[in-house]
């Protein structure tokens, strides 16, 4: 069983140092990262410890996969299968534990150790014959893909902006809509097979765009029923509203470019860095997206006409 | 018409295409035989131009990859995409309206489930259903026969007839002689990155019993099977 461990230490190094990060600088960035957000998110909401519920035990449930269990249930005889698959959940829960305790919210602390402990039990199985309907089928494939790996974030930002009217708070209502802005910035984060662009009829300058303006649409689409309901509630605030809407599509088109950039391999560090180092600065968003917008231009050139 | 001049590609210090030269015309069905790591895949991907070469491949159909289909060894399929949107997808590229798909189904995939789902032979069937509602001027068939039931390989053969009346120029690669033989007008050897032979349908007989010859020779009885 420590082999394996072992093993999956070393295959997340190697995927680090893959991605242009020393392991170390990586695990570093990862803790700032990790309690940077938390702390953020505590200060922001009450309903902060259930949110982490929720992120702590997605990240769990993709060791729940159903093929990758068959294949640990070969190698491994019954009771030693259920050790490794209960210490496996606990060090993805471990950080969340840790600062659930530091927060002393002891009742989402056993809630998600027992969750952590009971989710070893069970397989979720990824190949299930049921298709979850998507909005956005009509122009697959980020949106379709993206709705169906986390349509209950879209809807956890709807509760939210509910919970926000029912508290008047209008920050939650703006987290909502940011949150959906997040989310889609992630249907965006791993790099295309590069079949799925060959396969496009257009230049690369086309291509892009039509990239843009599908994720435009679509995440209008996604938004529109929070900032529908915040602009009744809060109509004096339309224009936060409007401007936060303005940054998520910036984002966005920033995200699309970056990805196209680095294409057909993962973003790199120095890019990982102008776009992390955006969030942190905006303006730099100006000179950003032309910059990744003439290296994604280059890179698409190759591959089409 | 596609016109392949000196075309080589190397990986690293690999010389996977060696000088090959070839010319594929429209109406006609092409077959490329060559063992594993013959070169078949990276001779596919250079005409459809995702490897760089060098050598010249030319065409007289505008935009060629634009009118190319191409059915992969592998087809890639996302995790949760749905046969029908893996299509849509394809056509979508290609600004081609696909019509019914349900009515287009021959192959009677269950197109609401999710891709990821299929069996391997399901996977290529649906892989080449899409490029087939692209309405492709050229297709390229890798393996189009592998995992596929045999029932489905009779239509895939039938479809292949029905493209080159169509006048669409079609190159396929199989390890199963007799559907290369059954559906190709021209058989080319490729051996360590070299065309080392072409043989014209009357002599696709003489080219199996040489090639079964060769492969097989006394390796069996070198197995020692008891």
């Amino acid at each position: 069983m420590g082999e394996y461990f072992l093993l999956q230490f070393k295959m997340i190094n190697r995927r680090m140092i893959e991605i242009g990060f020393n392991p170390i600088i990586g695990y570093c960035l990862l803790l700032i990262a990790f309690v940077g957000v938390s702390v953020y998110l505590f200060a922001l909401s009450e309903f902060a410890p259930w949110i982490f519920i929720l992120i702590a035990l997605y990240f769990i449930s993709k060791l729940s996969d159903r093929d990758r269990n068959d294949f640990l249930k070969s190698v491994f005889s019954g009771k030693t299968y259920l050790k490794l698959r209960v210490i496996e959940n606990v060090i993805p829960a471990f950080p969340f534990l840790a600062f659930l305790a530091y927060q002393q919210s002891f009742p989402a602390f056993a809630i998600l150790a027992l969750m952590t402990v009971l989710m070893a039990l069970f397989n979720l199985n990824s190949a299930i014959n049921f298709t979850i309907p998507s909005p956005f089928y009509k122009k697959p494939f980020e949106f379709t893909v993206g709705w169906r790996n986390s349509f209950f974030l879209i809807f956890f930002a709807y509760f939210l902006t509910i919970m926000a009217i029912m508290a008047n708070n209008f920050n939650l209502g703006a987290f909502a809509l940011l949150l959906v802005f997040l989310v889609s910035l992630s249907y965006y984060s791993k790099p295309d097979d590069e079949y799925y662009v060959w396969i496009f009829n257009k230049s690369a300058q086309g291509f892009l765009w039509e990239k843009i303006k599908i994720a435009v649409i679509y995440s209008t689409m996604l938004t529109l029923p929070i900032l529908i309901t915040l602009g009744i509630f809060y109509f004096s605030q339309l224009l936060i509203l409007l401007a936060l809407m303005l940054v998520g599509f910036v984002y966005l088109i920033a995200i699309i470019l970056a990805k196209y950039a680095a294409f057909p391999h993962q973003m790199n560090v120095p890019q990982g860095i102008l776009l992390g180092s955006s969030f942190l600065f905006p303006p730099m968003l100006l000179a950003i997206i032309p910059f990744f917008y003439l290296q994604a231009r280059r890179r698409l050139n190759d591959i089409l006409i | 018409m596609i016109n392949i001049q000196n075309l080589s590609k190397y990986y690293g210090a690999k010389h996977a295409l060696n000088n090959v030269n070839i010319q594929f015309e429209k109406g006609k069905v092409y077959g490329i035989v060559g063992e594993n790591g013959a070169g078949k895949t990276t001779l596919f991907r250079s005409i459809a131009g995702l490897e760089k070469y060098t050598g010249r491949i030319e065409s007289d159909i505008d935009k060629f990859k634009n009118h190319l289909g191409f059915l992969q060894t592998i087809p890639f399929f996302f995790n949760k995409i749905s046969g029908k949107e893996y299509i849509r997808l394809l056509c979508n590229a290609r600004s081609v309206n696909p019509g019914d798909i349900d009515e287009r189904n021959i192959f009677d995939l269950p197109l609401n489930q999710y891709a990821s789902t299929y069996s391997t032979g399901m996977k290529k069937k649906l892989a080449l259903t899409a490029i087939l509602m692209q309405e492709n001027q050229a297709f390229i068939l890798d393996e189009p026969f592998n995992g596929v039931d045999i029932q489905s390989n009779i239509i895939i053969e039938n479809i292949i007839h029905k493209l080159k009346s169509l006048g669409k120029i079609v190159i396929i690669s199989s390890h199963i002689f007799s559907t290369l033989s059954d559906t190709c007008d021209e058989i080319n050897m490729l051996k360590e990155g070299r065309l080392i032979r072409k043989v014209i349908k009357e002599d696709f007989k003489k080219l199996e019993a040489e090639m079964k010859a060769v492969s097989v020779g006394n390796k069996i009885e070198k197995l020692g099977l008891k």
